[in-house]
């Protein structure tokens, strides 16, 4: 019995310090903030280091993950207590839109130079996505999206898994999912996903957001990144502040420093679209033109408009 | 001593598996019963309902015979290095989940490895078909391993060579001797390998979906990508919730009818070998043993290494492609952080599962105890992310984003794969040897001690390995459970997954392995020396 008694005071040692190890909180609770999102660490660890850097004694904690697992968090957290969050900078407005109805954030955002485009009175878009098409290096380039059907396989991203994707359903409608799917195309999961296949071989051709397309180009994949006409599908990422947050002012101070030139610039360099006219970015076409779904009929219509797509693509 | 049993069993099941269970119900029942019957009558959930079905069945008929048949021929002593196949069998266990797709895709899908190096494209890896072998062959190491447990522990070699010697064909023996005496490892496998089959997600997510190929696992997903809308959350829960229900419904009777009936009583015999066959039948064995191998195992994970060492998707893996870009970037402190906060993890998860695993296999001879093996199975069908969702409902008031609520979903999710392979051994323990060591003076301590435990440590190693490996490779409840300061490996994986970086996600997986299997093959080394 001894060795087992030994093994249980073991697990509970083991326990304890496993327990301890992880409150670690190195500023006061006053001056943390939590930060919920789903925007890549390339990106949200050096604009949080920034701004802790000019926000001496302060610290922003991070949750990061897939939207899917951040929609669940928040669902859990509404469920069981409250959103833990203080601010959440999503990847698309329509999650962010469905937070807002919720009553979990809204309500401010700051005084900026960014497009009243991408403004809401409750959240604010820092970052820009980019639905693209990719092709396999020496398949034709799509010169127009309504080509992309006959470049040869061709891989789309699932519009309920990843906002980019129904983002780009709703501006281009079912009948051009139809006529991709009538030519043999496929749905995958993720905008990634796209990327890695057309990259591998699996498929000719996609549609895939730009940051991927080019980082893939970049590292020597035989792809080609094209931006059809009439144009790019543009989808914002917002940010906002929490409606139960306890520290409004450090939440409003890291919004406030999202969206400055110096958030911008900092976004920017970090392998990101910024959304502040005159901040340099990541690899963009020059003339590249661009279109937006309309965000407000979207997030009223997004259920019907799914049910439709499920024809095509299977439930 | 039972008392006290009794007591860790109730009250683990109550904070692992009930409390989460009851907060998914009751979330799915207060907020979305009013849509039950829509969510039913959906085509889409039917057609997910029989794939997952379809599914189970195929990788259960393809796994449990193949684990079956590799078990009986490594007992042979005279298979020719017998050992170095006995590891080699464990290979596929090394494939981290998160890249197991992936690994096939790049192995024998267009533009893949065998595509570079014969021309051969295999291109029925990208649907069903795919799905159902990749899953099956990643399952076959444990019913290989549940097996083993019950060859050491059931197989009666004086009656195999006493059938034998009686002149009973070697089929005859199998059919009439070992097969039977090996029931229970086989029902308790094909148990563990369908309900594992049914909330498998990873696989049937990368290869099944682009090929139009849903299963319930994939629905849940898609309804928790899509879930800032409360109510696809709620769908969500409710068809995690109905998951449950439906592997309550059949393998609960089949279960407690089943653990009965297959239970038997027989003395433990030192004498394991059991030789078979000639030297050119060994031969043989061990020629489609290495062909299996390296066609389920080897391929891929040469694949996944090509993929790590190469620097870009999509061009040829030859030495001016190499780079070693893909491993600077993972070894970075942050990555051995998180590697080693999962290892910790995974160490715990693992020692303590294997006393929750021991107790519930001891108490699994009486009905209640039966009971409770089918209650711990409920949470090994959800997917990762409901039980972590569980979790969260439940516990995140209190413990979100600490390490504990993280463990707290792996001793969830992992509890039946400690209890199964130990259970299919337990009925072994003779009690008339307990009573002998007690009415001899013995402690129950001592007395369990030196007859149980002796007869049960290839099935309690068998059962840690397992739970450790599991819970090391788990991302998708550690990515929904972390927290500052409890980061693990998983959300270093998602994160160069949600980069689209492939190569530096094949060399974390590279790393991953090499973590498990240098320790093991030094303590494997250590342990010869020692012997010898």
């Amino acid at each position: 019995m001894s060795r087992g008694r030994g093994g249980i005071t073991a697990f509970a040692v083991a326990l304890v310090l496993l327990a301890t190890g992880c409150s670690q909180p190195e500023a006061s609770r006053a001056e943390s903030i939590t930060l919920y999102t789903c925007v890549n660490d390339t990106t949200v660890q050096p604009v949080i280091a920034a701004f802790k850097a000019a926000h001496q004694g302060t610290d922003v904690q991070l949750f990061r993950a897939p939207t899917g697992q951040l929609d669940a968090r928040v669902a859990s957290d509404v469920r069981s207590g409250g959103l833990k969050a203080d601010v959440i900078w999503a990847c698309d407005p329509l999650t962010m839109q469905d937070f807002v109805t919720q009553g979990l954030v809204g309500g401010w955002t700051p005084q900026t130079e960014i497009p009243e485009a991408v403004r809401t009175p409750d959240y604010i878009g820092i970052a820009m996505l980019y639905m693209v098409a990719i092709t396999r290096k020496g398949k034709p380039a799509p010169a127009n999206w309504k080509d992309l059907a006959d470049t040869g396989k061709v891989a789309v991203p699932d519009p309920k898994v990843a906002a980019s994707a129904l983002g780009a359903l709703a501006y281009f409608g079912t009948d051009f999912y139809a006529d991709l799917k009538s030519k043999g195309a496929v749905q995958v999961s993720t905008p990634d996903d796209v990327t890695t296949g057309v990259a591998q071989g699996l498929y000719d051709a996609g549609m895939t957001i730009a940051n991927s397309a080019y980082a893939a180009a970049k590292s020597g994949s035989p792809v080609t990144v094209s931006w059809p006409k009439p144009g790019a599908v543009a989808i914002y990422g917002p940010v906002a502040v929490s409606k139960t947050t306890e520290n409004r002012q450090l939440a409003q101070d890291f919004v406030t420093y999202l969206t400055s030139s110096d958030g911008q610039t900092m976004i920017g360099s970090s392998g990101s679209y910024p959304t502040l006219p005159g901040v340099a970015g990541p690899t963009k076409p020059a003339n590249s033109a661009t279109v937006q779904p309309d965000w407000q009929v979207l997030a009223s219509e997004k259920a019907a408009l799914l049910k439709d797509y499920a024809t095509i693509f299977g439930a | 001593m039972v008392w006290a049993s009794w007591s860790v069993l109730v009250a683990s099941a109550a904070i692992v598996v009930i409390v989460p269970l009851i907060m998914l119900i009751r979330t799915s029942w207060v907020e979305g019963r009013a849509r039950l019957a829509e969510l039913l009558t959906e085509p889409g959930f039917r057609t997910a309902i029989v794939h997952s079905f379809e599914l189970s069945a195929a990788a259960t008929a393809l796994a449990v015979p193949i684990g079956v048949a590799i078990a009986l021929t490594l007992r042979d002593p005279r298979l020719p290095g017998r050992a170095f196949w006995r590891a080699a069998v464990l290979l596929p266990l090394l494939v981290p989940d998160f890249v197991l797709g992936y690994s096939w895709l790049r192995a024998y899908a267009r533009g893949g490895l065998t595509s570079e190096i014969f021309g051969f494209v295999w291109s029925g890896v990208q649907g069903p078909v795919g799905v159902a072998v990749i899953v099956a062959v990643s399952a076959v190491p444990l019913v290989y391993l549940i097996i083993t447990v019950g060859l050491v522990t059931r197989a009666e070699p004086i009656t195999e060579r006493a059938a034998h010697a009686s002149g009973a064909a070697a089929i005859t023996v199998l059919r009439t001797v070992t097969v039977p005496l090996l029931a229970p490892a086989i029902a308790t496998s094909a148990v563990v390998i369908f309900v594992l089959t049914l909330g498998t997600f990873a696989v049937p997510q990368v290869i099944g979906t682009p090929a139009g190929f849903s299963t319930i696992t994939t629905r849940i997903y898609s309804d928790l990508s899509y879930g800032s809308d409360p109510q696809t959350f709620v769908d969500a829960t409710t068809l995690a919730v109905l998951l449950v229900i439906i592997t309550l419904v059949v393998l609960g009777p089949a279960d407690v009818l089943l653990g009965v009936r297959l239970q038997q009583r027989r003395t433990s015999t030192a004498d394991l070998d059991w030789p078979s066959g000639t030297r050119l039948a060994s031969t043989l064995k061990v020629l489609i043993l290495a062909s299996y191998l390296i066609a389920t195992a080897c391929l891929p994970l040469l694949a996944l290494l090509s993929a790590a060492i190469t620097r870009a998707v999509g061009i040829p893996s030859t030495p001016a492609n190499w780079t070693w870009d893909n491993f600077a970037e993972v070894l970075t402190p942050r990555t051995g952080a998180a590697l080693g906060r999962s290892i910790v993890l995974a160490l715990t998860a693992a020692s303590i599962l294997l006393v929750l695993g021991l107790i519930t296999a001891a108490v699994g001879r009486t009905r209640p105890g039966r009971w409770v093996s089918v209650l711990i199975t409920l949470t090994l069908v959800l997917p990762g992310s409901t039980v972590a969702i569980g979790m969260l409902l439940g516990y995140g008031r209190w413990l979100a984003d600490t390490v504990v609520i993280i463990l707290l979903a792996y001793l969830a999710k992992l509890w039946t794969l400690a209890h199964r392979p130990i259970s299919a051994a337990v009925d072994r323990v003779p009690p008339e040897g307990l009573r002998a060591a007690r009415v001899s003076g013995a402690t129950l301590t001592t007395g369990l001690g030196t007859v149980a435990l002796p007869l049960l440590r290839v099935a309690m190693i068998t059962a840690w390995a397992l739970c450790f490996l599991t819970a090391l490779h788990e991302v998708t409840m550690s990515s929904l459970l972390y927290g500052p300061g409890s980061e693990t490996l998983a959300v270093v994986v998602l994160n160069s997954a949600d980069l689209g970086r492939v190569g530096v996600t094949a060399a974390l997986s590279v790393l991953v392995t090499a973590v498990v299997v240098l320790p093991a093959v030094a303590l494997w080394a250590l342990t010869r020396r020692a012997r010898a």
